[in-house]
């Protein structure tokens, strides 16, 4: 581990509601028309992952990186920033199964603790506003948390989970398929994407932090 | 235990390592080329957003390769994300876009022909147009760029008026940005590109499949290095390349010569790799980095910066982007055609790359390129989601992507001067190490106010090409970027060794067998990309460097 460094970063080490502070986490280039986002959720290099704050979880579950309460939660959520109506939505594109999956690289640890610390607080919230838990309230209670997530300022750390939400969300609606999400192209049709399209063995996932093994 | 000694030794693959490579290779000498990246085939390319744009297939993760960055020296440095430097063999060659236009000659001689700037550190080239021309004429043929010569104010002097193939096909939009462009009195051209429209050199023609920047060629139709250079510099059996290999440092002797390039290989060993020649290019940034950390008695301050000047200089290409939305539905009746799938527009302006007075706030302008916006759905889908305040969500997001669905979006990008200053810098931290446990670039950016006048102006005017074309919504994206691609300047050449940190040749002043050939040479970052540029470059000072290697067969002397 490095040692700490001698600037102040300036978005780290807010007070903030949540227990882990907000870090910028997107950056773009779109120069030359570009499409580069690098999604990355910490400025500082990942804790080993032996800290996975799976530790004090219940053992679970039918899921890969999310306990069962997480992956209802977050299911939950995907449903609201993108819901069925005319179109399919988050859900029928298999974006859940997307985020759990995605959530297991380890380059990506420090996003998935982020993101689930970022769903126990969302449904800290909910139990707290609504006595009930954020899987089980009604859509407008889940939209009134979500925006108050999405409002509450640029430094915190909900804001953030709810960018996160939203980026991982979109992941996995336009995504390739081989991922887990965009089931049946969905997203692609909505938003009317096409591509010629990687060999249908491909399998996104095995590529991705494997330069080694290109 | 060094590894034994190789004549030269390269360090960077992509627009500046690779010409060099070339050139000393077809002239008999044998070439060591460490990359960092993977060497990626034709097939690993494959249409899949999130692996390429949004992981570390090209950009390394921002915590795994930290940069500190503040835009003020009175600014705390903070961590960044954004992405710096491409990592393959073929460097930001193999994802760019290829826009490859020519700097102008007043890009040579800029001091003089603007004079003196309050707080800006520009100078003239040690060398001029005529000098890199025939290079710029080299670099076109080997890398393959089309385009077709127009005429128009500040059109490329060309020895020869055709491109290596004919310009690639454009939307018909384009000649609505003609019609439109010509009646504000302006001068449109055709973008040449780093892309080839016809079979050339046993590479395929483009497919137009419209995922050409942030994407590698899956048919090796867009002229990276590691598709047209690299492959021609391994068929004359002189070279090797070692991907994955981080060089650490260069060491010297005694007498204060390069003599090998400390690496990480593959498994994160260290290894000592001795040569006689050492060719730096890296990125400005990046290459600057590598010098800083490269300290010795000779060189306390860093490898060829007892001069301080190492690092200094450092620019960008100042940015501004402006985006027109048409909805399909609304406009298919005057434009039967706006569906067309054609990806490119390939126009751009240059009617405002030099002002006669400096009335507006600015004498040096820049160049306007015009482009459909790139069609990556996350990268879309986010931009239109957006966060805090003005974010959405739920059924106003889907509706918003329905309308996106709907739409065809023109914009422009402006690649303008970025005035050299003493407050815009890269130096390097100690105490933030990157994973291969080497100290990272800090970086400090301070912005002359010449820059924002001149992004703002061309902004505008580009704005008034959008606006005639009667758009259903026109969005002002950035007036005062710069971008963090396009470096220049860290090592900045010329003929004085007081004021400058290369020859004109680019060989170092303090160290007679070190070159650096990536944008760090500049004295000034031009009006345009700087690709071609750095490659023309390349490929005039690889020529030099054999005729001197002929003259002075002593110069591959073992280094003591």
């Amino acid at each position: 581990m490095c040692p700490p460094p001698p600037y102040e970063a300036d978005d780290d080490g807010h007070d903030s509601p949540l227990t882990f502070p907000r870090r910028v986490f997107i950056q773009r280039l779109t120069f030359f028309g570009g499409g580069v986002i690098l999604l990355g959720s910490a400025c500082k290099k990942a804790p080993a992952p032996d800290a996975s704050p799976a530790k004090n979880a219940v053992p679970s579950t039918s899921h890969r990186s999310l306990t069962n309460d997480e992956y209802a939660v977050m299911t939950a959520a995907v449903d609201r920033v993108l819901p069925k109506d005319e179109d399919p939505g988050a859900v029928e594109a298999g974006v859940p199964e997307y985020i759990d999956r995605m959530l297991l690289s380890p380059e990506l640890f420090q996003m998935r603790q982020d993101f689930t610390d970022g769903l126990n607080h969302l449904e800290k919230r909910s139990r707290d506003t609504y006595q009930s838990s954020f899987a089980r309230i009604t859509s407008a209670q889940q939209d009134t948390l979500l925006v108050a997530f999405k409002d509450a300022g640029s430094s915190s750390g909900e804001a953030h989970f709810y960018e996160l939400l939203v980026t991982l969300t979109l992941e996995g609606f336009l995504g390739d398929p081989s991922y887990g999400g965009n089931k049946d192209h969905v997203g692609w049709t909505l938003v009317g994407f096409g591509t010629s399209e990687p060999p249908p063995s491909y399998d996104g996932q095995k590529h991705l932090h494997h330069m080694k093994g290109m | 235990m060094a590894l034994p000694s190789v004549d030269i030794v390269i360090i960077g693959s992509g627009a500046g390592g690779a010409p060099m490579a070339l050139t000393l290779a077809r002239a008999g000498h044998r070439v060591l080329i460490l990359e960092k990246g993977a060497f990626y085939k034709a097939e690993d390319f494959v249409h899949d957003e999130i692996l390429n744009s949004r992981r570390n297939f090209f950009m390394p993760l921002p915590w795994d390769e930290p940069h500190l960055l503040r835009h003020g020296e009175d600014q705390h440095y903070s961590r960044t994300n954004a992405a710096w430097t491409a990592n393959c063999v073929g460097g930001g060659t193999v994802h760019m876009s290829g826009y490859f236009y020519r700097f102008k000659p007043v890009d040579f001689r800029l001091r003089s022909e603007v004079g003196a700037i309050d707080g800006a550190t520009h100078a003239d080239w040690p060398i001029r147009y005529q000098d890199l021309s025939p290079y710029y004429d080299m670099a076109e043929e080997e890398l393959g760029v089309s385009g077709e010569w127009q005429p128009h104010p500040f059109a490329d002097v060309r020895a020869k008026k055709a491109f290596p193939t004919p310009p690639l096909e454009a939307h018909p939009i384009s000649h609505e940005v003609d019609r439109v462009a010509k009646k504000l009195g302006y001068h449109p051209f055709t973008t040449s590109r780093g892309i080839i429209s016809r079979a050339y050199r046993g590479r395929s023609a483009c497919m137009y499949c419209a995922l050409c920047g942030s994407y590698g060629c899956e048919v090796n139709a867009k002229s990276g290095t590691h598709a047209s250079l690299i492959p021609a510099a391994l068929a004359t059996g002189k070279v090797e390349v070692r991907p994955l290999c981080m060089a650490r440092s260069i060491e010297v002797d005694a007498e204060g010569r390069a003599k090998s390039v400390i690496y990480l290989d593959p498994d994160g060993n260290a290894q000592e790799q001795p040569a006689k020649l050492v060719v730096v290019s890296c990125t400005a940034v990046e290459s600057a980095r590598l010098l800083l950390n490269s300290t010795s008695s000779r060189f306390p301050k860093g490898l060829a910066n007892n001069n301080g000047l190492v690092g200094r200089n450092l620019v960008f290409s100042s940015f501004g982007e402006s985006r027109a939305t048409f909805r399909v539905s609304k406009n298919k009746a005057r434009w039967p055609w706006i569906e067309d799938g054609a990806p490119f527009v390939q126009r751009s302006l240059q009617d405002f790359y030099l002002m006669k007075d400096a009335s507006h706030g600015f004498r040096k302008g820049g160049t306007l390129g015009f482009m459909w916006t790139h069609p990556n759905p996350i990268f879309a889908a986010a931009g239109i989601a957006s966060s805090g305040k003005r974010g959405i969500f739920g059924k106003k997001l889907k509706d918003a992507l329905r309308d996106y669905r709907d739409s065809k979006i023109l914009q422009f990008e402006i690649y303008g001067e970025f005035l050299p200053n003493p407050k815009t810098y890269v130096g390097v931290d100690s105490n933030t190490r990157d994973k291969y446990g080497i100290p990272v670039a800090a970086i400090t950016v301070t912005r002359h106010p010449h820059d924002f006048a001149m992004s703002k102006y061309l902004v505008e005017r580009g704005e008034e090409v959008l606006k005639a074309l009667e758009p259903d919504h026109l969005e002002r994206r950035a007036t005062e970027g710069e971008t963090t691609i396009l470096q220049g300047g860290t090592c900045r050449f010329g003929n004085d060794p007081e004021t400058s940190v290369l020859n004109k040749n680019c060989r170092a002043h303090e160290v007679p067998n070190l070159y650096v050939v990536d944008g760090s040479f500049m004295p000034t970052s031009g009006g345009v990309p700087v690709t071609l540029t750095i490659a023309a470059n390349s490929f005039r000072v690889g020529t030099q460097l054999v005729k001197d290697l002929k003259a002075h067969p002593e110069m591959l002397r073992k280094s003591g």
